[in-house]
């Protein structure tokens, strides 16, 4: 790895004026886990003359419920997640798939806000983020602002975030809180691998009519950023629920996913990964309904 | 540079390294610990792994100033001068290791997951090897001796072949 | 009057605690353990009755402790890291190398390229692999300049300032490609099909024409890399007699002082080749890498050289297993017996021939698979093309073949709508049958060994292996002749 300069961060303020000065002059770079950043660089060409190192800041690492909804701080790491009364209890699919994420190690070095940043489409928490609606919290210079997380990002490795800014809370809207949710993903192993398709799917049951209610589906690896499947979330909203409809569903969402081929699989592969996932997440979700009915 | 100092198995240890010299690097190049191995240096391979404030980590991805104060447990703190650690023990028993080279790294995982669940079935031993490769063995005998090592250390009474 | 010393029980602690966990045994306290070890030193002239008995690996201690020192784990005084700068183009001329950036920096001891190794080729048996790559380019992990600093990192960044001009060529990557005469040599005026290998037995045209079906199929296997948890590393260093101490994850360190010797022009007693305890091989470590370049730069600096291979290095620039492209056309009764079986191979030589010949001659022989066949017609090639080099990997031809045979045998099964267990039992090798070779073959139990593994399988002979279902052929060549 080149040579470069590295800077430890008290806490997220200390770390956004450690980027606002280092930035004008040099290539900065953020650490958090690691695990994203440290991988790339080792055999790049390209490499940062200093890194901010984050990992230190306590005020990013709490998982908290308050008036707005579940508010993750950026530096809550997938194992945490795993760990987490709160998110066991109200979205175990946020458990589900952090627990897909590498292995052990890495979960326990990688961070929630570091894989949304990374923004590679076949990340793993972003389907079911995306699902749940969830709002970015940016911290820059001059303090907060919002962002939703389907304006978040603008393509492979690249988001909305500047120079000087940093991600700094994950927040699942008030309303969502307890919403069914449940998220897979295929990939070529069952550990420390790659994404070919990843769904998410999340919505409320009407109880009287038996039919879904505001339902969302977040799709990752199958475009340049994780999506939203819009075509089959509005063919399912006051949709009776039965099989039938969701693996219509679940066609549906095939054609809402733009899947390239790769020497992974081919697009007409991950289309119909794309169907079956969807299709299961739907019945995983309802199962998940019912229990808490 | 910078200066790290940190507690790695129960020693206080000071390190004047360059920003960019990772964890791994750090222990193996300037404090002689060369227990922990370099296998790929992308976090894929696992032979690096080692324990940082009670959790096991992929050394190559964490830069030796990120542990500026926190508590390292590596390979060379399992046994000592009296006795070999049961996990070691057990894996020496159940001949686990072939070239060895990723030894210490399973070894390191196999202890962070006993110290976490004393009594763990396969399916939690396979999830906590997850992240650490080997291209000998097959796995099948280091998880045998990790289920004798959980049962030597919960004081089970073990039939041990002589 | 002597007891017979107790055998222990073939169980390992782990499955005998599985078995029964809810019974007591008698506790046994795990022993202190002194550090190191005491070894037991067996009286002279005792027979210890060792079969049957359980055995602890020598090296499982250390192992462990991880005490065990493997090559990237030693430093001596004064040691300089070398970093490699390979190529990074399939296939190019050398127009021409600029060092003069790279020595001017601080910390950089030396550099060298190829025009500096005494004798610039070396190889297990064809001769055709440069120590550092100097006129020709002919894949992209090969070495092109060596740099030896201080610090790693030095070292790095003095690679990146070395500007070398290549004259690109069109690589050839399809080994069939490179099978057609008429494609430019990769290795020119050599030709591109380095070596061949015959085996004839009997006559197979007798064979098809006593055949009620021909089956012909193409199997493909691809290139596989080792991945030994542990990199390649070598560490060289020079006394004042003029001897060079190698340390070296090399397995075959006798060939590796051979080649050492002859491309730095010195004989083999000025040699000393040190192979310690290896973290993997699986035949990827069985030629000289950087030896020769590191005894030459530890020379040109007057310290001990060190250098790994990165995991990026390990896939580019270390010998992989052939991919085979495997042709087959077997003739058979209607009943099953095979009569005629014809064979052609073309491997995927890479860029040079490492341990090529041995895989094309063990691929070849063994080719036809374990069946009593009385016509054989099998030929083999292997040819050059610009990519990773293909050596030694556990098997040396017989996986790849294995996969073709067995599963050309699964498809003619299924022609014949019969038990994929029935037809190889019809055919397997007996004791005494003639190798495709020659060889009259004795302890032969593969009927044995089948019927065994069938029943503990719980075979039940309907349904094949692979999905069951007759097979329906991709194209049929004439009245006998299907292509599946």
């Amino acid at each position: 790895m080149r040579a470069f300069e590295v800077f430890s961060a008290k806490d997220s303020r200390d770390a956004v004026a450690l980027l606002a000065k280092h930035s004008i002059s040099s290539k900065v770079k953020v650490i958090a886990g690691g695990t994203d950043l440290l991988a790339d660089l080792k055999f790049s060409a390209h490499s940062p003359n200093v890194v901010v190192d984050i990992s230190r800041a306590e005020d990013l690492k709490s998982i908290l419920v308050t008036d707005d909804g579940l508010r993750i701080g950026a530096l809550v790491t997938h194992s945490q997640i795993m760990r987490s009364l709160v998110i066991q209890e109200m979205f175990p699919a946020l458990v589900d798939a952090a627990h897909t994420i590498g292995a052990v190690q890495t979960r326990n070095l990688g961070t929630l806000g570091g894989n949304l940043v990374t923004a590679v489409p076949s990340m793993d928490s972003g389907p079911t983020l995306m699902a749940l609606e969830a709002i970015i919290s940016i911290q820059g210079p001059d303090g907060r602002r919002e962002v939703p997380l389907t304006d978040f990002f603008l393509g492979p490795r690249k988001t909305v975030l500047k120079a000087d800014e940093l991600l700094a809370e994950i927040v699942i809207p008030k309303q969502n809180l307890g919403k069914p949710t449940h998220f897979l993903k295929f990939g070529l192993r069952k550990g420390q691998a790659l994404a070919l398709v990843n769904s998410a799917a999340s919505f409320w049951v009407d109880w009287e009519k038996h039919t879904f209610v505001a339902t969302r589906i977040g799709l990752g690896a199958v475009a340049p950023k994780v999506i939203r499947a819009t075509q089959a979330e509005t063919f399912l909203e006051g949709r009776k629920i039965t099989p039938e409809v969701m693996a219509e569903a679940g066609l549906i969402a095939a054609n809402d996913a733009k899947p390239i081929t790769d020497f992974r699989a081919s697009a007409g592969y991950r289309k119909n990964l794309v169907a079956v996932l969807t299709k299961r997440a739907l019945e995983g979700a309802y199962a998940l309904a019912q229990a808490k009915r | 540079m910078v200066t790290v100092t940190l507690t790695v198995n129960g020693e206080s240890r000071t390190a004047t390294v360059g920003g960019e010299t990772t964890l791994l690097r750090m222990l193996r190049d300037n404090l002689n610990l060369t227990g922990s191995k370099l296998g790929c240096d992308v976090g894929d391979c696992g032979a690096c792994t080692v324990i940082v404030d009670g959790k096991p980590v992929n050394s190559c991805l964490m830069l030796a100033a990120q542990v500026e104060g926190r508590e390292v447990e590596t390979i060379e703190g399992l046994a000592s001068m009296d006795r070999v650690h049961p996990i070691q023990k057990a894996f020496e028993e159940c001949a686990s290791l072939q070239c060895g080279f990723c030894g210490p790294g399973v070894i390191m995982s196999a202890k962070a997951l006993l110290d976490e669940i004393p009594n763990p079935t396969i399916p939690q031993i396979r999830d906590a090897l997850g992240g650490n490769l080997c291209r000998c063995t097959g796995y099948v005998k280091m998880i045998e001796a990790i289920l004798l090592a959980s049962r030597n250390m919960r004081g089970e009474a073990v039939e041990v072949n002589r | 009057m002597d007891k017979k010393p107790k055998v222990a029980e073939k169980v390992s602690p782990a499955e005998s605690v599985l078995k029964d966990p809810g019974i007591l045994r008698e506790s046994v306290a795990s022993p202190l353990v002194t550090y190191p070890i005491e070894v037991v030193v067996p009286k002279a002239r005792q027979q210890t009755p060792a079969v049957g008995q359980r055995a602890t690996r020598l090296d499982g201690r250390l192992h462990g402790l991880g005490q065990t020192s493997y090559i990237d784990d030693m430093t001596f005084p004064g040691m300089l890291y070398a970093k490699i700068k390979r190529a990074g183009v399939a296939s190019a001329r050398i127009k021409s190398i600029d060092t003069k950036e790279a020595e001017a920096m601080p910390g950089v001891m030396a550099v060298l390229t190829g025009k500096d190794v005494p004798n610039n080729s070396f190889g297990p048996s064809l001769k055709d692999q440069p120590v550092l790559a100097y006129e020709r380019v002919f894949h992209a992990g090969d070495p092109v300049v060596a740099v030896a600093a201080l610090t790693e990192q030095a070292a790095l960044e003095a690679c990146e300032k070395i500007k070398i001009e290549y004259e690109l060529f069109t690589p050839v990557l399809d080994p069939l490609e490179s099978l057609k005469l008429e494609t430019p040599g990769v290795h020119a005026p050599s030709a591109n099909i380095y070596q061949k290998k015959f085996i004839k037995k009997g006559d197979i045209e007798k064979g098809f024409a006593m055949s009620d079906h021909i089956v012909e199929g193409q199997f493909r296997t691809q290139m596989v890399e080792h991945v030994p948890l542990e990199p390649h590393a070598t560490i060289a260093m020079w006394d004042a007699n003029g001897r060079v101490t190698i340390y070296s994850t090399l397995g075959r360190i006798t060939l590796g002082r051979a080649d050492i010797a002859s491309t730095l022009g010195i004989p083999i007693s000025r040699i000393r080749l040190v192979a310690t305890i290896v973290g993997g091989n699986f035949g990827g470590k069985n030629e000289i890498t950087t030896e020769p370049v590191l005894a030459l730069l530890s020379k040109k600096t007057g310290r001990p050289v060190k250098s790994v291979f990165t995991r990026p290095d390990e896939f580019m620039a270390s010998t992989t297993r052939h991919p085979l492209i495997m042709d087959y056309k077997t003739g058979v009764t209607k009943d099953g017996r095979i009569q005629a079986r014809k064979i052609r191979l073309v491997l995927d030589g890479g860029a040079y021939c490492s341990w090529s010949e041995t895989t094309l001659s063990k691929a070849c022989i063994l080719s036809a698979g374990p069946y009593n066949i009385e016509n054989i017609y099998a030929e083999a090639y292997v040819v050059y093309t610009n990519k990773t080099m293909t050596g030694a990997m556990r098997g040396f031809g017989a996986p790849q073949v294995c996969f073709a045979y067995e599963s050309h045998m699964d498809d003619i099964a299924k022609l014949l709508n019969m038990d994929p267990l029935e037809i190889r039992l019809m055919n397997v090798f007996h004791e005494g049958s003639i190798s495709p070779t020659g060889q009259k073959l004795q302890s032969v139990v593969v009927k044995e060994s089948l019927l065994r593994a069938a029943e503990k399988f719980g075979w039940n002979g309907k349904g094949s292996s692979a999905g069951g279902g007759k097979l329906l052929p991709k194209e049929i060549i004439d009245a006998t002749t299907v292509r599946v």
